[in-house]
């Protein structure tokens, strides 16, 4: 290649560049320095960098789920149950805090009575069923049917006009007795 | 100028240095602001709240926390006051009951802490 005598600088520059970054790198992997602990929250570029990874996955795979297009009294009231049950710890509710060692947890899970504002039910659904790697939330696909979930998302969906008044008294009214599949049940 | 006057002097300058400006304490309360902002973190304030300068603080849930600082009441309710803000963020249920902020079981110190970062919000 008969590149100019100044070019081949450039290149040269570069190159080496490329090496002092991947070295450096290397040493910040291998170097035992970057803070792994949950203690401190994440730097603003690993913060960035991770959620926006997140947020692009599930928006790009979402969009091959397709979601009912509005959700049924029973299905929001199951829905609840299942979030009091498996999903209120971490993420509270109206009126209601997380459990405390939860703000030990990094990244700190959300509260979602907003989350529907956020994400679309099929993103929820995704988001639900297969989890979150390298946070707390865990794949509920492996112990939940594709219909328990979209229960929980039903819950989300209604969790914006839900007063924290109405979440209590759901929550505490006695449960209603459901058989396993839920789809023939009908609306309450 | 004696030694022992330049000394008294000189230690007058540090003592006056450090009891202003911005590394002093903040004004009007006793907690600290960039721990105050790691705790809004933790909490996770930003899922309900939009606060400045916290990451994906972007809740729609509460009244956005921009200009905390210069705001007058607390949950329209009380003056926003240091020790005002600390009992607000502590409990809540207790000042407005049935209100949708929970209490998180704040101690006084993180309390503090957050109050001092959201009065920095200016």
């Amino acid at each position: 290649m008969n590149l100019s005598p100044r070019l081949r600088w450039v290149a040269l520059g570069f190159g080496a560049a490329m090496v002092v970054i991947a070295l450096g790198a290397l040493g910040v992997i291998e170097g035992g320095v970057y803070n792994a602990t949950a203690i401190q929250p994440h730097d603003p570029l690993s913060g960035w960098a991770t959620h926006t990874t997140m947020t692009r996955y599930f928006q790009r795979h979402a969009l091959g789920v397709a979601a009912p297009a509005r959700f049924s009294a029973t299905q929001i009231t199951a829905g609840l149950r299942d979030y009091q049950a498996s999903c209120v710890e971490c993420h509270g509710g109206p009126a209601v805090a997380r459990a405390r060692w939860t703000s030990g947890i990094t990244p700190s899970p959300p509260y979602l009575l907003d989350a529907s504002r956020h994400w679309s039910s099929s993103e929820l659904f995704l988001i639900i069923k297969e989890g979150v790697k390298m946070t707390a939330m865990p794949a509920w696909g492996l112990s939940r049917s594709d219909a328990q979930i979209w229960d929980l998302v039903a819950f989300l969906e209604a969790a914006p006009d839900l007063a924290p008044s109405a979440y209590a008294r759901m929550a505490v009214a006695p449960q209603p007795s459901r058989p396993t599949s839920r789809s023939s049940a009908p609306p309450s | 100028m004696s030694r022992t006057g330049a000394c008294l002097l000189i230690a007058l300058a540090v003592a006056s240095m450090e009891g202003c400006g911005p590394s002093g304490a903040p004004p009007g309360g006793s907690g600290n602001p960039a721990e105050g902002r790691t705790e809004v973190t933790r909490q996770q304030c930003g899922a309900c709240h939009e606060i400045p300068g916290v990451q994906q603080a972007s809740g729609l849930v509460g009244p956005p926390l921009e200009h905390f600082g210069r705001r007058t009441m607390i949950a329209g309710l009380l003056p926003n006051t240091p020790d005002n803000l600390v009992r607000w963020l502590r409990n809540p249920q207790a000042i407005t009951p049935g209100n949708a902020m929970p209490d998180v079981g704040l101690t006084d110190r993180q309390a503090r802490d957050i109050a001092a970062y959201l009065d920095t919000l200016q």
